[in-house]
Formats: C-alpha cells, sequence, structure tokens
C-alpha cells in the first residue's frame, strides 16, 4: 500500500530525490543542510544524493566565513571543536582594509561582524566625530577592533558550542572542510555520495532535469537537482542555457595569484582577514593555526602576472620575513566577476560558483551558497507543481541580493583617493552603479541608515555601509534640521570602551585557544591514566 | 605552598588568572570564612555558621558549601551555582599586603603557586598599555572591602560574647541513600537568647550595625535544606 501510494504522489510531481551534482563546498554544505533539515517522519523523506567526479578538482579558494556559517554548523550537527580542528580553522570577526584610502604605510580600518553601537546612526556619528580623539569609526563605536589588534579570540572554551562574547566566523582550509562535510554528510545525515562523472543530462517533456547520465552509473533520476559544479554551470549554463550576467564593468579584477605560507609554531593568529590595496588590486592574508593563505588579486588590464608576482613576493617579505618565496607554488586563477541572470530554473537551482563570483574582498561566496540553501529549505517546494513561483521569488530576491553585494564592493573602491590608473579607472563614474551613486549623495548630508538598505536580511547592512563609508575617510556630516530619536550616543560610546576593555582582559588569543583546543583533544601522552 | 608577590605593572604584565571555578582550582572547600558585612549577600545563598577559630577563643563566620571536608556542592561543570560567593574565596589568588615596616598603604599581592595563575586563557590584569584591566580594578575593590569588613569584623564578634548570642550546632543529616553526615563543631545564632534581650541590648546592638548581620544569620539556615537536597542529588543516582 505504502509503496503504491508513494508511487503516485511521484505521478503527482512530489519532491522526494535531490541530486546534488559537485561535491565541493557548495555541493557538501547543500547535501549536508538539506539532508540535515529533512523530516525524517515525512510521508516521503527526502532522498539526498550527491554525485561528485572523481576527475574534477575543487577551487577551494574560499576560505572565509561569515557569522552565518555558525548557524550552518549547529544545523548539519557538528561539534565545533570537531570542526575547527578538522579543517584547521581559527576565528574570523572582520576584514581589516590596510592602505585603501591614499596607499600610505599605517593606513588601515575594520569591518567588523559586531554592529555598531546600539544609537541612531546621525547621533553616533556626531559624537564619534565630536570627541575628536583620533580614533577611528570602527574603534569608537565597537569593541571588536581592539580585540582583533590584540589577535584575540571572539569566545572562551568554556562557552557552549556556536556562542561568542563578539560575533565570528572562521577561517578554515576549504579542502579539509568539504572532506569533513562529506564524512558528516555520508555517514552521519544518510547522504548518498556517488563517485562518478556526469557525461550527460536527460530532458522531461516540460523541460526539466529528468535524470543525468554517469559514466558508471547510467542515468540518475531525481526530482529537483542541485547544480554545484563550479564554473562549469553544468545544469544551468550549459543545460538550460541561462545567460551570464558580467558585472566586470563595475569589478574589474580578473586575475589572482595564491599560496600557502607556512607559519612559525607558537605564532600569533590574526583575528580578521586582512586585505592590502596594492597598484592595480588587493592582496588577501587568511591566517590558519597551521599556515597562512596569501593571494594577489588584480586587473590584468593593469597588471601584468609577473607584476602580480612582484607584488605578492613584497608583500610576503614585509609580513613574513624569512619565507622563502620561490618555494612557494602558486596558484593562478582566472575569473570574471559576475551571475547567472536567473538562478533556479525549471526543477534546477544552481549554488555556488555555478550561480556566480565575485571577486573575494568580502568573502560573499560561502554566504551566498549558504542563503540560497536557506531560502530553498525555508520555504522547500512539496511538488513539482510549487516550484515555480518558489524559483521566481528566489530568483528576484538573489538578484536584489548579487546587485547589492556589486555595489558594496564598489563602496570599497569609488572612496579611495589612491592615484594609479587602475584606481582611478574604478572611480569613473560610469562604472559606478546607479544605486551607489544616490546612496553617496545621500550620505553627503546623513550616515547610511536602516533605509538604505531596506529588506530584513540584507546581505550588508547599513552597518557595514557605515563602517566602510567611515573607515574611508568620509566625512561626518553636520547635523540636520531634525533631530535624532534615541539613547545619548555620547553614554554608548564610553559603553563600548568599557567593554572593549573587560573583553580584552578576558579573551585568550587565537593561538591560546586553539592550541589548547589540540592539547586537549590530542592522544594522552606518556601512557597517563584519564 | 605559596609564593606571595606584590602584584606590578613590570612584573606581571602578561599575566592571566583562571576565573572559572572547579576543584582543581582549590574550590573544593566545604566553608569559607564571610564576614559580618556579606551577611546580607550571602544569607539567599549559603548557611551562615560560627567556628572558634583553632587555638584562640575567638569566633570566626564561615559560609557552608558541603557536608564533610572538600565537598562544594555548589561547583558544578566548572562554574559555581550561586549568585554570590564570600569575598575571601572570591578574591584568590589575590590577597592583601602590607609593607613590611607595617605602615603604609595596603598592596595587592598574588599567590604565584596558586593554580589559577599561569594559563593562557585566563583573564588580564594589565591591559597591553599597562592599565589595570577591568578585572582588576575589581579585585582590588573586593580586597579593600574584604580587609575592611575583616576590621569591623572583631566588634561583631565581641558583642555576640558579650551577649552570650551563639549556641552549639548538632546536625545529622540523613540523606536519601540511608547514609548519615554529622555537622560538628559548629555554631549558631541562639534564637531564644536574642529573643530576650531587653531593649537596651538591642538598641545598642541596632546602633553598632550588629543587629542585621545577627537576623541574617539566623534567616540563613534556612539553606540547610537546600544544601541538603544538594547533597541528595549528587548522591541518588548519581
Amino acid at each position: 500500500m505504502l509503496a503504491e501510494a508513494s508511487e503516485e504522489s511521484r505521478v503527482d510531481g512530489a519532491v522526494g530525490r535531490v541530486v546534488i551534482v559537485g561535491g565541493g563546498t557548495a555541493g557538501w554544505l547543500a547535501a549536508c543542510l538539506i539532508a540535515a533539515r529533512a523530516d525524517p517522519a515525512a510521508a516521503r523523506p527526502l532522498e539526498v544524493a550527491l554525485i561528485e567526479s572523481p576527475d574534477v578538482p575543487t577551487i577551494g579558494v574560499g576560505e572565509g566565513t561569515w557569522p552565518t556559517m555558525r548557524r550552518t554548523l549547529e544545523r548539519i550537527g557538528l561539534a565545533e571543536a570537531d570542526f575547527l580542528l578538522g579543517c584547521d580553522a581559527s576565528f574570523k570577526q572582520g576584514t581589516r582594509f590596510d592602505g585603501w584610502r591614499t596607499g600610505r604605510a599605517g593606513e588601515a580600518y575594520h569591518h567588523p561582524f559586531v554592529p555598531p553601537t546600539d544609537a541612531d546612526p546621525r547621533d553616533l556619528v556626531a559624537a564619534w566625530n565630536a570627541a575628536a580623539d583620533g580614533r577611528p569609526f570602527a574603534d569608537a563605536v565597537c569593541p571588536q577592533p581592539r580585540a582583533c589588534r590584540l589577535d584575540l579570540a571572539p569566545r572562551q572554551r568554556a562557552m557552549p558550542d556556536y556562542a561568542g562574547a563578539l560575533n565570528y566566523g572562521y577561517h578554515l582550509d576549504a579542502g579539509k572542510f568539504a572532506t569533513l562535510l562529506a564524512a558528516h554528510g555520508a555517514s552521519r545525515l544518510g547522504v548518498r555520495h556517488l563517485r562518478d562523472h556526469v557525461v550527460g543530462v536527460e530532458r522531461a517533456a516540460n523541460g526539466d532535469v529528468a535524470a543525468v547520465r554517469t559514466r558508471d552509473r547510467g542515468a540518475i533520476a531525481g526530482d529537483l537537482f542541485i547544480d554545484c559544479t563550479g564554473h562549469t554551470a553544468l545544469l544551468i549554463g550549459a543545460g538550460f542555457n541561462v545567460p551570464f550576467v558580467d558585472r566586470s564593468d563595475a569589478l574589474p579584477n580578473d586575475r589572482a595569484l595564491a599560496v600557502q605560507a607556512p607559519v612559525a609554531p607558537g605564532s600569533p593568529v590574526a583575528s580578521q582577514t586582512v586585505a592590502t590595496a596594492h597598484a592595480a588590486g588587493w592582496l588577501w592574508d587568511i591566517g590558519l593555526p597551521t599556515r597562512r593563505g596569501v593571494g594577489c588579486v588584480y586587473a590584468s588590464a593593469f597588471m601584468s602576472d609577473d607584476q602580480a608576482a612582484d607584488a605578492l613576493r613584497a608583500y610576503l617579505r614585509s609580513t613574513a620575513p624569512g619565507t622563502d618565496f620561490d618555494r612557494l607554488t602558486p596558484r593562478r586563477l582566472t575569473f570574471r566577476s559576475g551571475h547567472r541572470e536567473r538562478f533556479w530554473v525549471g526543477n534546477c537551482l544552481a549554488v555556488g560558483l555555478s550561480a556566480g563570483f565575485l571577486e573575494p574582498l568580502e568573502a560573499s561566496a560561502i554566504v551566498l551558497i549558504e542563503l540560497s540553501l536557506d531560502a530553498l529549505l525555508d520555504d522547500f517546494p512539496p511538488t513539482r507543481a510549487g516550484m515555480d513561483v518558489r524559483a521566481a521569488r528566489f530568483n528576484e530576491l538573489f538578484r536584489y541580493r548579487w546587485d547589492r553585494i556589486v555595489e558594496f564592493l564598489k563602496l570599497h573602491y569609488v572612496l579611495s583617493a589612491r592615484d594609479e590608473p587602475y584606481w582611478r579607472a574604478h572611480r569613473a563614474p560610469d562604472t559606478v552603479p546607479a544605486r551607489l551613486r544616490d546612496l553617496l549623495a545621500l550620505w553627503q548630508d546623513r550616515p547610511p541608515l536602516r533605509a538604505d538598505l531596506p529588506r530584513t536580511d540584507e546581505v550588508f547592512p547599513a552597518a557595514s555601509h557605515q563602517y566602510v563609508l567611515y573607515g574611508m575617510g568620509g566625512a561626518a556630516p553636520g547635523a540636520g534640521p531634525v533631530r535624532a530619536e534615541g539613547r545619548g550616543a555620547v553614554a554608548a560610546l564610553a559603553e563600548v570602551e568599557r567593554r572593549g576593555r573587560a573583553l580584552a582582559a578576558g579573551l585568550p588569543t587565537n593561538r591560546a585557544y586553539l592550541d589548547a583546543l589540540r592539547a586537549e583533544r590530542a592522544p594522552a601522552a606518556l601512557g597517563l591514566a584519564r | 605552598m605559596t609564593a606571595h608577590a606584590i602584584l606590578t605593572t613590570e612584573a606581571h604584565r602578561e599575566l592571566r588568572v583562571r576565573t572559572d571555578r572547579n576543584a582543581a582550582l582549590g574550590d573544593a572547600v566545604m566553608t569559607a570564612l564571610v564576614m559580618p558585612d556579606e551577611f546580607r549577600r550571602a544569607q539567599n545563598e549559603y548557611p551562615i555558621l560560627f567556628r572558634r577559630t583553632p587555638g584562640s577563643d575567638e569566633f570566626a563566620a564561615l559560609a557552608l558549601f558541603g557536608f564533610e571536608p572538600g565537598e562544594n556542592l555548589f561547583l558544578e561543570n566548572g562554574r559555581w551555582d550561586a549568585r554570590y560567593r564570600p569575598l575571601a574565596i572570591d578574591v584568590q589568588p589575590f590577597l592583601i599586603g602590607r609593607p613590611a615596616s607595617g605602615a603604609g598603604d595596603a598592596q595587592v599581592h598574588v599567590d604565584m603557586a596558586s593554580p589559577r595563575i599561569g594559563c593562557d586563557e585566563g583573564v588580564r590584569l594589565f591591559d597591553e598599555t599597562g592599565r589595570p584591566t577591568p578585572f582588576l580594578e575589581r579585585v582590588a575593590e573586593q580586597l579593600g572591602e574584604l580587609d575592611e569588613a575583616y576590621r569591623a569584623s572583631g566588634a561583631f564578634f565581641a558583642a555576640l560574647r558579650r551577649h552570650q548570642l551563639l549556641e552549639p550546632l548538632t546536625l545529622e543529616v540523613t540523606l536519601a541513600d540511608g547514609s548519615t553526615n554529622r555537622l560538628v563543631g559548629f555554631h549558631v545564632v541562639d534564637e531564644e537568647r536574642l529573643r530576650a534581650l531587653d531593649a537596651a541590648a538591642l538598641g545598642e546592638l541596632h546602633a553598632q550595625g550588629h543587629l542585621m548581620p545577627l537576623f541574617m544569620a539566623l534567616a540563613s539556615l534556612a539553606n540547610l535544606a537546600a544544601l541538603i537536597a544538594r547533597k541528595n542529588r549528587g548522591t541518588v543516582g548519581g
């Protein structure tokens, strides 16, 4: 009887079989999140299968996450210590931008994950400006930059998993992360892991993907397909021919040169990603307890590959003296900032690089994977008939999000006063999206406000725009004719100072935290009884 | 073993002190000194009992955490399950020191042999500029308060003796598992004698600020039942 009923519902278009094509960070996050949130008591529990090609290496460069990752890992059911140790992960509390304003030495500002203290932004900016004590905006309105400067962890080990005294995400080894998720997904969450190469797509009469053809297993049928095939975009691109929207007019960087530099035992582990501007792009620096990932992002129209290698070498020489650059093996990556015109077509949803890629300045890659899956799972289509309306909504929401991220990334460049041709070209008015131009006009006479970014789940809220605007030297506007409401901003700033002092005293360094965690999990040495 | 040192910015700039609470850090104690000035804050957490200081006629007040030496029923998973801890235990590993001459201001000393010292995950005493952290500022306040309360306590215990307001406590606790714990050597406030004091005596105690702590100590005995319940939670099925 049961089998009959389920056969009947399949005819009705019930969504029961989810097939994920591709096994990188996107594929395994998709598999784990869908499997973890699937209801085992459902009339027809979801079956989740992931097809991973043994031939295709994963890109594995996205090594910074957002605070959203804590919620994701908790949903998947991973213990935080297992994750930290399994991925050589450390805590990320934001990004520090060095040399973006003029390129002068010592110039830096923070974009921390903790938003400015709770007061009307107009009052807060005015109080910061009035204090005139030379403190950068982020340092005055948020206790996190201080903790970052001291290389402190955002939490103590005694705290419950995923809780923090300060908001945080992670830096991680993307290769190890995919491996950890794969093991967890297959062993704990019941994901079927198929190591096979997809050689073709079988279409249904209505245009949907009916099945993917594999080299060894033949056709694998499904009701919902998730395209996690990276730049190949096997389903959304090659299959559905959804056009790619090129955003390189606003974001011209198109190359990266990445290395992994060794770190000395016991050396400090940075609390934030460091993004250092150079003549034609910027360098990322991501500290793990075991290594540093450093890369040079640049625009090939303004910088040759050799010049980029020189910039990378110079950066390593100044930040890691003693590193033998010639013994490192840089990887060259080519990309184009842009995204698909639509992400969900028929019964196929593109997640990860197949949906698009923007230069990694604000680590938007992994968070977009998480947000895509949250949107899918928060309103999961039980039947094929329920898909088209959801797909249209999804496409509208994510087109909005990609646009907003492009604008936020562009904000980092247009405020610069650097004089190199690359930077001047970045500021050319016709490369600045219209909505950003309007906002920049508004921010002449008032700070970024919630009304500027009105959706409930903005990827970058007004707070992020405030950090970048004032970090880049944006002038505090004068008082307007209408008073702001709310509590006193001066008292709020004093409270930030108190909280910063208390946190700086009570938090361990990243190195102390991670080494203690490792020592605790190490097998008992010297045969000590436990 | 102890190794007391005067706390200085130069010597202890990078020092971190553990503030979690567990047996390995010296928190597995049955009692801790509690000052009369603290009775009000301690009385809704712990029974407050009195005991003669060994080798002297003087009494001291103690907050009770367990029923046998080394037992602290408030310790749970690295934390101390109460809203208030007596200053004498809360300030550890810090102490009040005075210059050898005996004159001059009290100083903050630290017991460098304490297991709370020398861990990378503790709380810093000085920030990166050498300024005392809010944690150390609080410790210094607590030490000052403890010092003052200790100096004031002599008058309180003298008044107890003058009015003979203590009586021995004999408590036999039978636990849910049938075992018996005897609490011996402690005294409590003699409620009948307190009631029998005349107006002049009460007026004098009140004027000196001793009356409130007396009643607080009396009220604190209601916590004995809760402490026995804690003990039973640990023995039954544990």
